[in-house]
């Protein structure tokens, strides 16, 4: 029998109802990067959190090595080898490199720490990962890729042997992205094997030997991605995802613009963003993008009122005007569906439907109270619009998939019948299927004459929707580039500070 | 378009409240059953309805208190803006001998209360918990100095029949007050655009500013309906007693009204709560008080009884699973 460093055989779990994971089988060989790929809901978290030890599965066998193991909580998991680096990074900011590194399991000699041989593990691992990073420095004045460094170097300093990697690459700039990768093939070299969770197909490609892909519970199909005689293709890979193809229609389509409706004049806020000067038409799909520190989201939130003394003018309609509060905003016919869905746009405590009108409550308040039929009804009606997929709408509005939350968002915003609304990484943790969806609707608000900013860190999202793109390089416009000369290539130029021709 | 699905209502009532008071049931299904064996007359309903009045003070307080603490903040100068606004009622009464006057009197002073605790919080970005901090010493001190360390009396002979009337010969007034001030209370936090921002704000800020929620609005109003609350309050115990002491008056109130909140489910990291768990924290805490004196706890020993059992029931209460 050929040795594999993980086998977890006829896995099956349900949380009550229907089965979560159906009879899943999957393996690891030493110094492999699978991919495990599938939409939200398919079962992947459930998977690595039986791994990780944070669930239980009803029936199934996991070995390790060849032998049998059982895993019942998180630090067995850890005892056998077994790390996660999560989405949301767990370093603690005000610590120092070595610090994190071993917070919680600090060495001692004689009862007081002992700072020296810490420090001098730490960059022992740091070398194995070849990575230059000083174990005094502070985390928080370290980029987010020397964050999830810090975190790797954690784990390999608990010697693990499985390390998953749940969606890595969302809050990283390609720069960024590509050391990671080289930390990662480092790793391979040290027969670290890893488990890579992403939506980002590409990247899968790019860096991983093999993939694992889950639909409804079950295994749909696995396979090494440079299978010598047959490659497999982006396409391939979401076709299995979803289930059907996804990448074959294309969704842009020409439309008529109307009179300028967004003027901006040399715009500018200290330490963000410099002279901004540009004009949207109604009804066009402007894109936004650039790399970490470009400033478009703070001049998107200046749009939106959030800094009210910036300097420079804003036309909007025409018309002079000082956006200084997001009431503002919303009264002039601005709405703002903001990055990191979590932190910023899901009110967590409150159903669907009190999410969904907490932007235009007071359409829905007559005399003392709030109309609740009428509340209801327009949700209802705005949510099956969106082709939102919900159980109750007062249900919370967490049980949601991400696609679905980024529904409700957009839905709050709709009700209150904006010209323009301002989208800043809309399809963030949002699956394959409904990013395709979320394009569409984009499409068809513009096709209503709704003007729409798109703020987004993927080029390929611009190139499919946009009419036009600026590309910002540390907080000034770099660039503008029309549908014709949208291209990675010349966003990667102007996003890293370049000029074209 | 006018197609509306029926909406299922996830999870009956009851069984949210079963489920969120299953400690607190335990505990005092245990005290009952020993006060029955002691033989003593907690079952009246006699005893019940002095429960009530006993505690319809505190429970006025803890529904204003329900709503700062939703919003994510919190108010421990209640205590001293009770004996603040006490004063300035019986003064205005004493002056001017006309009830009206001195309740309208309080109303603006604790209305001024809250907006300046609120305007501190919310413009200044101040710590609710040092502003009221401050706010608390500020107003117990200066009644202190002013009342020189005693208490006024009213001189109204009608003022007292605010609080000791009877409604139908049978129910105190405090109760009635108290449960109009629930009822008012609940409308407010489930059904006007105000409440449902309070809940709003306090379980995120950031999201609620950025869907064009008034959110500094938002808190100097939940201040403004904190500190009406004490004046209400401060109106049902002053006449309760006639007169209001600087010194003894209102002690603790802020602790008993956090404790009745928290015991009905409200989180202290803000975004849940509600009035109806309010309502059952002031009961379930005033029918343990009552039922300490019928076994006949000592009573410098009551606080430390209550104490146990509200870090207990909370400990013991279901979580947020994150």
């Amino acid at each position: 029998m050929s040795k594999r460093l993980l086998e977890m055989n006829h896995i099956s779990k349900s949380f009550g109802g229907p089965l979560v994971l159906n009879n899943v089988n999957f393996t690891l060989e030493y110094g492999e990067i699978r991919a495990l790929l599938g939409e939200n809901g398919a079962g992947k978290s459930t998977l690595m959190n039986i791994l990780g030890g944070v669930v239980n599965a009803n029936s199934g066998s996991i070995q390790i090595d060849g032998s049998p193991i059982k895993i019942n909580n998180p630090s067995d998991a850890q005892k056998h080898g077994i790390a996660f680096v999560h989405q949301e990074l767990n370093v603690v900011n005000d610590l120092k490199v070595y610090e994190n590194l071993f917070l919680g399991r600090e060495l001692r000699k004689n009862g007081i720490l002992d700072t020296k041989t810490m420090k001098q593990m730490t960059k022992d691992v740091l070398d194995r990962m070849n990575v230059h990073l000083n174990p005094d420095d502070e985390v928080r004045t370290l980029d987010t890729s020397y964050k999830q460094v810090v975190e790797i170097a954690k784990a390999l300093l608990q010697n693990a042997k499985i390390i998953i990697f749940d969606e890595p690459t969302t809050s990283l700039t390609n720069v960024e992205i590509e050391k990671l990768f080289g930390t990662m093939l480092a790793l391979k070299k040290l027969n670290v094997s890893m488990i890579f969770i992403s939506h980002k197909l590409k990247e899968v490609i790019e860096i991983c030997d093999s993939y694992t892909i889950l639909r409804d519970g079950i295994v749909v199909t696995e396979g090494k991605i440079q299978g010598g005689e047959s490659k497999v293709t982006i396409e391939d890979l979401a076709r299995h995802m979803v289930g059907k193809d996804v990448f074959s229609h294309t969704v842009y389509y020409e439309r008529e613009f109307g009179q300028p409706i967004l003027e901006v004049d040399s715009l500018s806020f200290p330490h963000h963003f410099t002279n901004l000067n540009f004009s949207i038409r109604k009804g066009e799909i402007v894109g936004f993008t650039g790399l970490l520190g470009d400033g478009r989201s703070e001049m998107a939130q200046c749009l939106f009122g959030c800094y009210r003394h910036y300097t420079g003018d804003i036309l909007f309609k025409g018309q002079k005007t000082l956006i200084n509060s997001p009431m503002k905003a919303l009264k002039l016919g601005i709405g703002y569906v903001p990055r990191n869905r979590k932190e910023n746009a899901i009110i967590r405590h409150l159903t669907i439907k009190d999410n969904f009108s907490i932007v235009m409550l007071k359409k829905f308040v007559k005399g003392l109270f709030i109309k609740g039929r009428e509340e209801r009804e327009a949700c209802v009606c705005r949510l099956q619009q969106l082709n939102t997929k919900i159980g109750s709408i007062n249900d919370l509005i967490t049980s949601l998939s991400g696609g679905n939350q980024q529904k409700v968002v957009l839905s709050k915003w709709l009700e209150s019948n904006p010209d323009l609304l301002i989208f800043d990484n809309p399809t963030q943790g949002v699956d394959v299927g409904a990013k395709n969806e979320i394009y569409s609707i984009i499409m068809e608000l513009s096709r209503q004459g709704i003007t729409i900013m798109l703020l987004s860190n993927e080029a390929q999202e611009l190139i499919r929707i946009c009419d036009r793109a600026y590309v910002m390089y540390h907080g000034v416009i770099q660039g503008e580039l029309g549908r014709s000369e949208m291209t990675e290539e010349a966003i990667m130029v102007l996003a890293t500070g370049g000029t074209l021709n | 378009m006018k197609q509306v699905k029926p909406l299922p209502i996830s999870k009956s009532t009851v069984t949210k409240i079963l489920d969120r008071y299953s400690a607190l049931i335990v505990t005092l299904v245990i005290i009952i059953i020993a006060t029955m064996v002691k033989g003593t007359d907690f079952l009246s309903v006699q005893n019940f309805m002095n429960i009530l009045r006993n505690n319809s003070v505190i429970g006025i307080i803890a529904l204003g208190m329900t709503f700062v603490i939703i919003s994510g903040g919190i108010d421990l100068s209640v205590g001293s803006v009770l004996v603040a606004s006490g004063a300035v009622i019986i003064m205005t009464m004493n002056a001017t001998g006309s009830i009206l006057l001195s309740i309208l009197a309080g109303l603006i002073f604790g209305i001024l209360v809250g907006l300046i605790n609120g305007l501190i919080i919310a413009k200044g970005n101040v710590p609710a918990f040092i502003v009221t901090l401050g706010a608390m010493n500020i107003y117990r001190s200066v009644c202190q100095h002013f009342m020189k360390g005693g208490g006024f009396t009213s001189t109204s002979p009608t003022y007292k029949d605010i609080s000791n009337g009877y409604l139908f010969d049978v129910i105190p007034l405090p109760i009635i007050y108290f449960l109009v001030c629930c009822i008012v209370m609940h409308l407010i936090s489930k059904h006007t655009r105000f409440g449902r921002h309070v809940y709003a704000v306090g379980s995120n800020e950031k999201a609620a500013k950025l869907s064009a929620v008034n959110v500094d609005r938002v808190k100097i109003l939940t201040y403004v309906t904190m500190a009406v609350c004490v004046v209400i309050a401060a109106i049902v115990e002053t006449s309760r007693m006639n007169s209001i002491n600087a010194t003894s008056s209102g002690h603790f109130y802020e602790l008993d009204a956090i404790a009745a909140a928290v015991v009905g489910g409200t989180s202290m990291a803000g975004g849940r709560g509600s009035i109806s768990g309010t309502f059952f924290g002031v009961l379930i805490l005033g029918i343990m008080n009552n039922m300490m004196v019928l076994i006949g706890v000592p009573p410098f020993l009551v606080g430390a009884v209550k104490g146990t059992i509200v870090v207990l029931a909370v400990l013991l209460q279901k979580r947020e699973k994150d």
